[in-house]
């Protein structure tokens, strides 16, 4: 089977990764490296693909950090909800689409389907290291703006659709939700989709996290920080 | 009648959706039927028909962006072909209006005058986020009324995240006159997307799902895998042929001078409106480790017999016991029956055991009016069949 390493050491160490069709919340307060989190987790390794929903980032600023941050950019499609806001003419390509808003469901889950499809029929990237199926790390970022635009039951009933579909296509998913504009109804309601839920808070002397859903991994607060891209955890 | 212009669907619905009724595509998430409402927002605009599109979750030029040539028709120098009631509107009315009641009547008001104002012959609603703000019954109290003087054309389209209990109440509250959903089947990836008409108010038509492909901004009714099966010799290259309009044939010259199959023949077909690909299957015993592949996924099969052969029906029995062949359509092709012969139907029927709804018909392969009906009885049976 194959595992989704996560760069937390101790879950690769000990658990070789996640397992295909896991679903991670990262619940972090705004002005955390909570966002950046999810990126590091989301990045392809050799053989895999990411696809990003942005709801927060443009999709050129996007690339941009992506390549600072040594993203392999080839294997990355974004979903964009934001340009076309501001920019209603921009088109499609291969790796970048985009919705109207982040309010669009139906075209956000039309061009996650069409990505996926793409991937898998190798039509996506040059797939020389081709694993199948395709492993893919797809990332919400974030939750927090759509139930901005959307109502909690509707976009669980939405989110319900997309987790399964992970679990089917043997990926995981990294959504991230701002834990201190919600009530708890709403977290609890989100976390019933997820296996994993990883917590950022922030304190004087530097970030921290906790994991929740891996058994046989310590659910004790870590420091952290995100290098590259890349998570190191400073314990 | 408002045409969809998706060729196959306008045709089954008599033409397209009568004057004056609500039509509904009910989509299932992620599956590419956005396609359904921009067909028919083209078709009915070359029909030269003035429309209303409400749009809530998009800015107006966001949504035109997505639809090649319509912000021209947007154009209200031109006095507008298309009037959109777009995201602004949307957020107006809910933030002038807190209350829900109000928000129902705000939006009722305004699609009314815009229609009066406009002369609109068809609404187009994009429905998710009017159910989201006024619930589904205040959602559908704002569409215009199917009472009206002027015969007004609604069609909505729906992200339909609850499923068949939404579409039971859509069918069972009589809210539209035509329901269609849209679905994918997904396994490991979405390898077909089907749609099903669940209900037509003027027409007794039952049930039915046809697959469909999507492409250069067009749906195209599909049918991705008919197989041709049956024991060697028994005129499957032939069916296979006269079925076709182009297609290929993997086969090897037998010493006597006959020809055998060794691969499959495949052909490819356009019929009342479907592009249909057919696998014709090898016969002999020794192909058999394949045929599992080649049946995998397939929507119908089509067994052909020898009416001269009797012998060979054990053979056909043994091919029918294939993993997925007993949830599939089923046909029996008895072919040369244009050639004395002894087999009759209730001996057939017997030797392979057949279910009573499954059709045996007598036909030559080398007549194209025979294939043909062969053909369009499978096509038949494969929009009726539950996958």
């Amino acid at each position: 089977m194959y595992t989704y390493v996560t760069g937390i050491s101790f879950i690769d160490q000990v658990k070789e990764g996640i397992p295909p069709g896991s679903n991670i919340l990262i619940l972090a307060p705004s002005m955390s490296s909570g966002e950046l989190l999810g990126y590091a987790l989301a990045k392809p390794r050799t053989g895999e693909y990411a696809l990003i929903l942005t709801t927060v980032k443009r999709a050129v600023d996007l690339l941009d950090y992506f390549s600072h941050e040594q993203f392999d950019r080839k294997h990355t499609g974004i979903i964009d909800s934001v340009t076309k806001l501001s920019t209603p003419d921009i088109v499609d390509n291969t790796q970048v689409t985009f919705v109207s808003s982040p309010s669009d469901l139906t075209g956000i889950g039309i061009k996650f389907s069409s990505m996926v499809e793409s991937i898998f029929n190798g039509e996506f990237a040059d797939a020389d290291d081709a694993l199948f199926p395709p492993p893919v790390r797809f990332y919400i970022d974030s939750l927090t703006t759509l139930l901005m635009y959307r109502k909690l039951e509707v976009l669980y009933q939405f989110l319900h659709v997309i987790t399964a579909k992970l679990k089917k296509m043997e990926a995981v998913g990294i959504y991230i939700l701002n834990n201190e504009s919600f009530d708890e109804k709403t977290l609890s309601l989100m976390k019933q989709l997820m296996n994993v839920v990883i917590e950022v808070k922030t304190e004087q002397h530097g970030e921290f996290l906790r994991i929740r859903g891996v058994i046989g991994i310590s659910q004790e607060w870590m420091p952290f920080r995100i290098q590259q891209g890349n998570l190191e955890l400073m314990a | 009648m408002i045409r969809t212009g998706i060729t196959g669907l306008d045709e089954m619905l008599g033409s397209g959706i009568p004057r004056g009724t609500r039509a509904v595509f009910s989509l299932e998430p992620g599956v590419e039927g956005r396609l359904f409402m921009y067909r028919t927002i083209a078709t009915v605009l070359t029909d030269k028909k003035k429309i209303l599109i409400i749009a809530p979750h998009s800015s107006g030029k966001a949504f035109c962006s997505e639809f090649p040539g319509l912000l021209e028709l947007v154009d209200p120098v031109r006095a507008g072909d298309v009037v959109i009631l777009d995201s602004r509107a949307r957020d107006s009315i809910n933030f002038q209006e807190k209350k829900l009641q109000s928000r129902k009547k705000a939006w009722k008001t305004l699609i009314q005058e815009t229609i009066d104002t406009h002369a609109i012959d068809v609404v187009f609603v994009y429905f998710d986020l009017l159910y989201e703000d006024l619930g589904l019954d205040g959602a559908l109290g704002v569409l215009p009324s199917t009472h009206q003087k002027k015969k007004i054309t609604t069609v909505v389209e729906h992200l339909n995240l609850e499923g068949d209990s939404l579409i039971a109440r859509f069918a069972s509250g009589k809210h539209f006159d035509l329901i269609i959903s849209v679905h994918s089947a997904f396994t490991l990836v979405p390898f077909f997307n089907f749609f099903t008409l669940e209900y037509v108010s003027w027409s007794e038509m039952p049930r039915r799902s046809i697959p469909y492909s999507t492409g250069n901004r067009s749906v195209s009714l599909y049918i991705p895998k008919i197989i041709i099966m049956g024991p060697a010799s028994s005129g499957k290259s032939t069916f296979v042929s006269n079925a076709s309009e182009r297609g290929i044939s993997v086969d090897r010259g037998d010493p006597d001078g006959s020809r055998t199959t060794v691969a499959m023949d495949l052909g490819w077909l356009h019929f009342r409106g479907f592009d249909i690909t057919i696998f014709g299957t090898p016969g002999q015993p020794r192909f058999d480790p394949i045929l599992p592949q080649l049946v995998k996924n397939a929507m119908g099969i089509i067994l052909i017999i020898d009416a001269t052969r009797p012998d060979s029906l054990i053979r056909a029995r043994e091919l029918l016991t294939l993993p997925h062949a007993a949830k599939l359509p089923l046909i029996v092709a008895v072919n040369k029956s244009d050639l004395p012969h002894q087999m009759d139907e209730v001996m057939i029927r017997e030797s392979l055991r057949l279910r009573d709804d499954v059709p045996v018909f007598f036909i030559s392969s080398l007549k194209r009016s025979d294939v043909h009906f062969v053909i369009e009885t499978m096509v038949d049976r494969i929009t009726r069949h539950p996958y």
